[in-house]
């Protein structure tokens, strides 16, 4: 026997929802990779878009984030955005975006990559940086792109109206659009179909999120974000309704038998987490946020793909309203109140803020938002300064410092209480 | 107050003008509305009986900004956060804050919480202007704009007088035109630093007043053309502080052209009189200049640049780079490859606000000019 094979770990067995989750995937990636030959076009689009008009009228889509992710995810971020700045791009723009621009000067990648756009999608509800970078790739191809602009969901009644009536007129634009590119008349009867198998996996996927409401949690945050894949890139589809079912029953039974991420009694902090996640430091902050007894369960981010879509209303009206009022498109005092529901609905007291270089649209808010959290729940906050993707703007030694000096003010506040 | 300004005055004020803004406030008992930049219809604005003015950054130092926008942020966006958390808040009565990208967006989030007492609307441009519906949101918010302000003031504007107000604003920006014009085939008439020191200053202060300004220096411009001058074309969004000017007179640079919203996009926003207004508002919104973004097209920015410098024979552009706006770097290394493939001597200037190293840059403008003169670009 070698070495290595001494040292190898035993495989975990695969639950039924990770089983689904692989098999999915790869039938997604096959078709994909075969689209041309199936008659069927690449649309690369921002994970906040209409995907649904995509999915209804054949088009194939293709998320450049999620493969940026497990990039990240992978600690490839440094060396692939330090190919992209040396095109000329500054080092300060989003790390999904330049790791994805270096993937395609180098071909590195820990997937099988993904096939080449034949049109773009982009959805500016969730960033102003993801139209930026489709543009960039569209040049590239002298390739079509839609943008779907969704002005910010602000608050006065009578305006909302209004960008409603804006995002639903570009819908129908949308529509056009796709027919002149694929040569193809929209079926709606078929949209309409898409729409409930949309709407019922976001009512599962949220039903599975909010398993984050007992106690002990089955679920912390990384469940959510492995989780959340399929809602991003399949919802639509019949298998993604079925993929959040068993994941649902999979996790109720874990609740039902008061089974945690930490046991009952190590549970002593229910956190909250702003931002995205430091994809290359997934496991490394579960591991150690649990030795505090803590456990990070929620954030806005997961809760962007919970679509409320009404089945009685126009599916191009459900579908304006859904995508223009996701968290990342709100206003500052909206995103509170998105927060402060998740603070109460799953009893949560601690917060960490993380302030993530690569993405501005969500973290600009970040120190005004910290400021109405911590005055509305009395409760401290864990503010850091990172980068998503990009190793290079992560400090291992400040930011674990500042973790354990957060745990030790908890647990002091918490001594007091007592 | 700026009814008789000299060049010299000008300049002088345009470094800060809020001293000026506030003493004519007192004095006509009038309010004051502040924009950033751009495109907020200030017609309007004056329509209503403000001042509208235009927020540009400050040089004073950052104090409180850095606490609300991290130091990746845009740094004009910045700025402005700290001249109104910091020195000038008070002399607003409320503002109207355009959102573009990720940064303004948030920034009048920030400016709406902080100010909670003042008049705060957010004007919501069209991220796209190529298809019917840019048009029709457009139109929307100039109307819901107007119908804010209408709620605020308790007022209403007519046809009229908001026509009034586009000819006040048309003359000005026709007046700035005619200088500009006589500044290119003039070089040694009058400085860079001294024209656009001129659009700035007109985008804040009380245009009746001013253009009478305007029209006296304008007359009393007298041909030069010197000698040693090269003419270029200058290309970004705004250029601040007006020291760069500065240094392009210094080296004997001579803008012919140009693509900021502080100089051509501003001053090409005549809207046509004596229609609809709020109609020919949403066409100048839609014929405006490239603005990278709300534009999705570099293309169009490259042809535009590339029209400029062909038309005006000039030898080089200039690309003024605000330090941390995303929008542009995202668009600057294909424009600079397209450039470069069409034979244009491209060079990049790096400017941040309230931080920048003027040595540094003339040191790279030098070294740029050296060569093209060389012929080594």
């Amino acid at each position: 026997m070698s070495d290595t094979q001494k040292t190898e770990k035993p495989k975990k067995e695969l639950t039924k929802s990770q089983m689904l989750s692989k098999k999915i995937t790869e039938d997604y990636m096959n078709e994909a990779f075969r689209a041309h030959e199936l008659g069927k076009l690449i649309g690369y689009t921002t994970a906040i878009s209409p995907v649904e008009i995509f999915v209804a009228h054949d088009i194939i889509p293709i998320y450049p984030e999620n493969h940026a992710v497990a990039n990240l995810t992978a600690k490839k971020g440094a060396q692939l955005c330090s190919v992209t700045e040396s095109l000329g791009y500054t080092s300060h723009l989003c790390a999904y975006a330049r790791s994805d621009l270096g993937y395609r000067e180098t071909g590195i990648t820990v997937t099988r990559g993904i096939p080449e756009p034949d049109l773009f999608l982009a959805c500016n509800a969730q960033c102003f940086t993801l139209t930026k970078w489709f543009q960039v790739l569209a040049r590239r191809g002298n390739l079509p792109v839609f943008v779907f602009d969704t002005p910010e969901y602000i608050m006065d009644k009578k305006a909302r109206e209004e960008i409603i009536k804006y995002c639903v007129i570009q819908l129908k634009e949308l529509i056009s659009f796709l027919e002149e590119v694929t040569k193809k008349k929209f079926d709606y009867d078929r949209l309409n179909e898409v729409m409930k198998y949309s709407a019922e996996s976001s009512r599962l996927y949220k039903k599975f999120l909010d398993m984050a409401q007992y106690k002990p949690s089955p679920i912390s945050i990384f469940d959510a974000l492995i989780g959340m894949a399929i809602a991003v890139y399949r919802r639509g589809t019949p298998e993604c309704v079925e993929y959040y079912r068993t994941l649902c029953e999979e996790f109720q039974e874990k609740a039902d038998k008061g089974i945690g991420v930490l046991p009952k009694d190590k549970e002593k902090y229910r956190l909250y987490w702003e931002n995205l996640p430091v994809w290359f430091k997934f496991s490394d902050h579960a591991k150690l946020l649990g030795s505090y007894g803590g456990v990070i369960l929620t954030s806005l981010y997961v809760h962007a793909w919970s679509f409320e879509f009404d089945l009685d209303k126009d599916p191009l009206v459900t579908l304006a309203e859904n995508y223009v009022s996701r968290f990342s498109n709100s206003t500052l005092e909206d995103r509170a109140e998105m927060a402060m529901d998740l603070f109460k609905r799953y009893s949560l007291n601690g917060m960490i803020m993380f302030m993530n270089r690569s993405c501005k649209a969500v973290s600009f808010a970040v120190p005004t938002l910290k400021d109405v959290l911590v005055k509305r729940t009395g409760i401290p906050a864990l503010v850091f300064e990172s980068d998503m993707g990009d190793q290079r703007f992560y400090s291992e030694t400040q930011i674990r410092t500042r973790i354990e000096a957060y745990f030790e003010t908890l647990d002091r506040l918490q001594a007091k209480v007592a | 107050m700026w009814d008789n300004l000299s060049l010299k005055e000008v300049v002088e004020l345009t470094k800060d003008p809020f001293p000026s803004i506030r003493k004519w406030v007192k004095e006509k008992g009038k309010k004051v509305i502040g924009s950033t930049i751009p495109d907020v219809p200030e017609e309007v604005i004056h329509a209503f009986d403000f001042l509208p003015v235009s927020l540009i950054g400050t040089d004073k130092p950052l104090k409180k900004a850095p606490s609300r926008l991290p130091d990746n942020a845009c740094s004009l966006a910045r700025s402005n956060l700290e001249l109104v958390m910091s020195y000038e808040g008070d002399l607003f009565d409320g503002f109207v804050l355009p959102q573009v990208c990720d940064t303004t967006q948030h920034l009048s989030d920030i400016w709406r919480i902080h100010f909670p007492d003042k008049y705060t609307e957010c004007f919501l441009a069209p991220r796209q202007v190529d298809r019917p519906s840019a048009r029709y949101w457009t139109k929307e918010e100039i109307e819901r704009l107007i119908s804010s302000l209408s709620n605020w003031t308790n007022r209403k504007i007519t046809d009229d007088g908001l026509n009034s107000s586009i000819a006040l604003f048309n003359e000005n920006k026709k007046l700035l035109k005619e200088i500009y014009d006589f500044k290119k085939k003039n070089p040694a008439a009058l400085t860079n630093k001294e024209l656009f020191s001129l659009i700035k200053l007109s985008m804040q202060v009380d245009k009746e007043e001013f253009n009478k300004s305007l029209k006296r220096i304008k007359d009393g411009l007298k041909p030069q053309k010197g000698e040693g001058y090269t003419d270029i074309v200058l290309a970004g969004i705004t250029c601040d502080p007006p020291e760069v000017y500065a240094l392009f007179d210094e080296i004997k640079l001579n803008i012919v052209a140009d693509t900021l919203v502080t100089g051509t996009r501003y001053i090409d926003g005549v809207v046509a009189q004596n229609g609809n207004p709020v109609d020919a508002l949403v066409d100048r919104h839609m014929n405006r200049m490239f603005f990278s973004p709300i534009h999705d097209n570099v293309y169009r920015n490259f042809e535009e640049i590339k029209t400029l410098y062909k038309e005006n024979n000039a030898k080089a552009v200039i690309y003024i780079h605000i330090e941390f706006c995303e929008s542009q770097e995202y668009d600057l290394p294909d424009l600079k490859n397209m450039l470069r493939k069409e034979g244009i001597p491209f060079h990049v200037m790096d400017t941040e606000y309230q931080t920048l190293s003027l040595s540094h840059l003339r040191t790279r403008l030098q070294a740029f000019f050296e060569s093209l003169k060389g012929g080594a670009l």
